[in-house]
């Protein structure tokens, strides 16, 4: 059998073997989907005396619906480095996690540590490439060697360096808050504060946005990821009571119980085999 | 049309104390024509891990077929059955790679991790994950799902209570979708036993 | 642009024109044109944005005792089911039945207008209309309207001088006379039970029992159908209901759950 006759797990990047049938499907009258589940979304970043602060919402919104009211949107690149992600949900993902990895092997290759840059450059080469195709609007932010960075990189490729950043639907609503209120040199807790102020602006003002803040401070060998720092949006509509079904409430036509088997514990290392 | 509404379908998981539930309708139609009513959208990888695919059949089937495979592979390899998570990280990585040209299907993914920990999971057609302490829905009737669902769910329910919740929820979100409906079909897994059961619901 | 406006006239012309009694609120308001210079384009697309009640079974036949009338009661939007207690058979008068499939508004709106004509006929002629002349008024006004966006799929049935009536009429301005007919996306369905279990000499009961089933069929096979079958019987004294069923019962009165797959514990062999 030829190597093309077998499906072997491919060794990465995209497949684009489905387009010619979806594009039939589409010109047949069945839309394609054009609401992929996307983090309308607030994510800011600024600079302050020790380090970098990074915020984030935590809605996740899938066309009108939304889809996760707490899902996380600081995303891990290196122990240094973290990045906020706005736009498709699966794109900033996938190229967050794509280009960690790719630091991960960096760092196994040089001994020391990630530097801003370097993940700096691996997103935006990537998504220069796709031209806008990958959409993920990106904050970036990280303490390294040469001190703390601040970035932000859009989804055809360009990119930012600045003292404080907002991103995604909320933007105009935090940029606001920081316009007003930054200034160089806050302390950790005015940092805490005003990155807490400004996405509280884009969950309240802009409706793609919303639930809880998460905050993540990076400072000089040391970060702090505060998921759920501020949760000023709680579930107020839950009754105390609940639904309660009895049992056999459900009309059953059929059932069936099959009994899982005991997981049985092979002890390695005991009783070695002779030869 | 919607690509995703060609077949209709509802897909619920939940989460329950060391169990969970996972449970979709039976209708397979082309449009509003019924064509089959005992089709099974949830299908097992291994003993406490199923999988429902939502959206069109086609490539429900598919995909899954993949994931088998896939799945079987590592099964050889590691010599031991996958983790949930990672079982979504492989579903997750699968659609990513059509990025461009997409399986349409929402996946629904439901397990026992290690210690019987319960683990639920869905995502949008090209991979984008949402993990869920609560409950997940996909399909048609999802938003109906939605709203049965954050109003029926408790934390923290038996196996029989999880049972009577999730069929509910899914009858009554059914019953309000064109598209998918026909009966129900149950998963309830607990750490010694799969209860399997088929519900009985409207035919129109 | 002429249109025909008379439809919207509540009071015939031969009646002449009393302005004493018909003043005001007898004399509804002919619909203003929006100005717009594609005025059909205009109105397909509003339709588009409104369309409800799209998917229905009707259906209605002739037999040896009288007319047979049967409608599902499910009412849809896209793929959400809005309603599941429509009344989709319309009572025009003691003697006369419109159904209703298309857009509702479309449809309650034009039989209530034929419904106030047929009633005027009556106090002008001191006799009942004919169905044959009811169901040429309104495909007259639906013609009128032509190409315009109405959209009406309907059945006058009802039973005059003559004996029983069956019309077919739609917003294309079709009108047909016939002995058995069924509209809606649910239709091929129900025509399937219908030709095959029509006989001319059924008794009403076997007529309603036909007609029944007819919809639980369509039900069972078109998403946009359901809810309730409610079947009408117009006799020579007038239209009766004889069924308002439940789908959902209904299906399981057809088809009963075969007992004993209830329990069915399946164990492995343990330890193997």
């Amino acid at each position: 059998m030829t190597k093309a006759a077998i499906h072997v797990p491919p060794k990465g990047g995209f497949s684009f073997d489905l387009c010619r049938r979806n594009e039939m499907l589409a010109q047949n009258g069945l839309k394609p989907p054009c609401s992929f589940k996307k983090t309308g979304t607030t994510i800011v970043g600024l600079i302050f005396q020790d380090g970098v602060i990074l915020g984030a919402d935590t809605r996740a919104t899938e066309g009108p619906i939304v889809a996760d009211k707490n899902c996380e949107k600081i995303h891990y690149m290196a122990p240094n480095i973290y990045c906020c992600g706005a736009g498709t949900a699966a794109d900033t993902e996938a190229v967050t996690d794509m280009v960690s990895s790719q630091l991960q092997l960096h760092r196994y290759h040089t001994g020391r540590e990630s530097r801003v840059v370097t993940a700096l450059s691996l997103l935006k080469s990537h998504l220069f490439n796709y031209q806008g195709h990958v959409s993920a609007a990106l904050v970036l932010g990280g303490v390294d060697v040469t001190g703390p960075h601040l970035h932000t990189i859009y989804p055809h490729g360009s990119t930012d360096t600045l003292p404080f950043a907002t991103m995604g639907s909320g933007s105009l609503a935090a940029m606001a808050v920081f316009e007003s209120k930054y200034k160089e040199g806050l302390t950790r807790d005015e940092g805490i504060q005003l990155v807490s102020e400004a996405i509280c602006s884009g969950i309240f003002n802009d409706l793609g946005s919303g639930s809880n803040v998460d905050v993540c401070v990076i400072t000089k060998g040391h970060k702090e990821y505060l998921r759920n720092h501020q949760q000023p949006n709680p579930r107020t509509y839950v009754s105390s009571k609940g639904y309660s079904f009895v049992k056999g409430h459900t009309e059953v036509l059929t059932t069936k119980i099959t009994p899982l088997k005991e997981k049985v514990e092979v002890i390695e290392g005991g009783d070695a085999m002779e030869e | 049309m919607s690509i995703f509404e060609y077949n209709g379908s509802a897909l619920v998981a939940m989460v329950g104390k060391n169990c969970f539930a996972i449970a979709s309708d039976r209708r397979l139609g082309v449009q509003l024509q019924t064509i089959a009513t005992d089709f099974q959208r949830i299908s097992k990888i291994h003993e406490k891990l199923y999988i429902g695919l939502a959206g069109l059949a086609t490539d429900a089937q598919t995909l899954y077929q993949r994931l088998v495979f896939r799945h079987k592979l590592y099964q050889l390899r590691e010599e031991r059955d996958m983790k949930p998570e990672t079982f979504a990280n492989l579903v997750s990585a699968i659609l990513y790679e059509k990025r461009f040209g997409p399986y349409f299907c929402q996946p629904v993914i439901a397990g026992l991790g290690d210690n019987d920990e319960p683990f639920i999971c869905t995502m949008d057609s090209i991979g984008a994950k949402e993990l869920a302490k609560d409950f997940v829905v996909g399909g048609t009737a999802s938003e109906s799902l939605y709203g049965a669902c954050e109003s029926m769910y408790k934390p923290d329910m038996e196996a029989e209570e999880l049972f009577e919740t999730i069929s509910q929820a899914l009858l009554a979100s059914v019953d309000r979708d064109c598209l998918s409906g026909w009966g129900g079909h149950v998963f309830v897994v607990t750490p010694t036993e799969v209860i399997e059961r088929t519900l009985k619901g409207r035919m129109d | 642009m002429m249109i025909d406006m008379s439809g919207l006239e509540s009071a015939p012309s031969l009646l002449g024109v009393n302005d004493e009694l018909s003043g005001g609120f007898l004399r509804a308001p002919s619909f203003e044109l929006p100005s717009t210079i594609d005025f059909d384009g205009f109105q397909k697309e509003a339709k588009q944005t409104l369309k409800h009640a799209k998917g229905t079974t009707t259906l209605a036949f002739i037999f040896k005792e009288g007319v047979m009338v049967a409608a599902d009661s499910r009412a849809s939007m896209g793929g959400y089911i809005s309603s599941q207690s429509v009344k989709k058979i319309i009572e025009i008068n003691p003697y006369m039945l419109g159904t209703m499939a298309g857009g509702a508004a479309d449809c309650q709106f034009w039989h209530r207008n034929l419904g106030i004509k047929c009633r005027l006929h009556e106090l002008a002629n001191k006799r009942r209309i004919s169905v044959a002349g009811a169901s040429k008024l309104l495909a007259n006004i639906l013609y009128s309207y032509r190409g315009m966006g109405l959209s009406v799929g309907t059945m006058i049935a009802g039973w005059d001088e003559t004996g029983p009536g069956l019309y077919y009429v739609d917003s294309e301005g079709g009108r047909l006379k016939g002995t058995r007919f069924s509209v809606g996306s649910g239709s091929p369905y129900a025509y399937g039970v219908l030709d095959n279990g029509y006989r001319y000499d059924m008794s009403i009961e076997e007529g309603a029992e036909l007609a029944r089933r007819a919809i639980y069929h369509a039900t069972f096979r078109d998403g946009a159908s359901g809810g309730v079958a409610s079947v009408y019987y117009v006799g020579p004294n007038g239209w009766k209901k004889l069924f308002g069923d439940d789908v959902g019962e209904l299906h399981y009165k057809y088809y009963p759950v075969v007992q004993g797959t209830v329990e069915q514990e399946m164990i492995e062999v343990s330890g193997a």
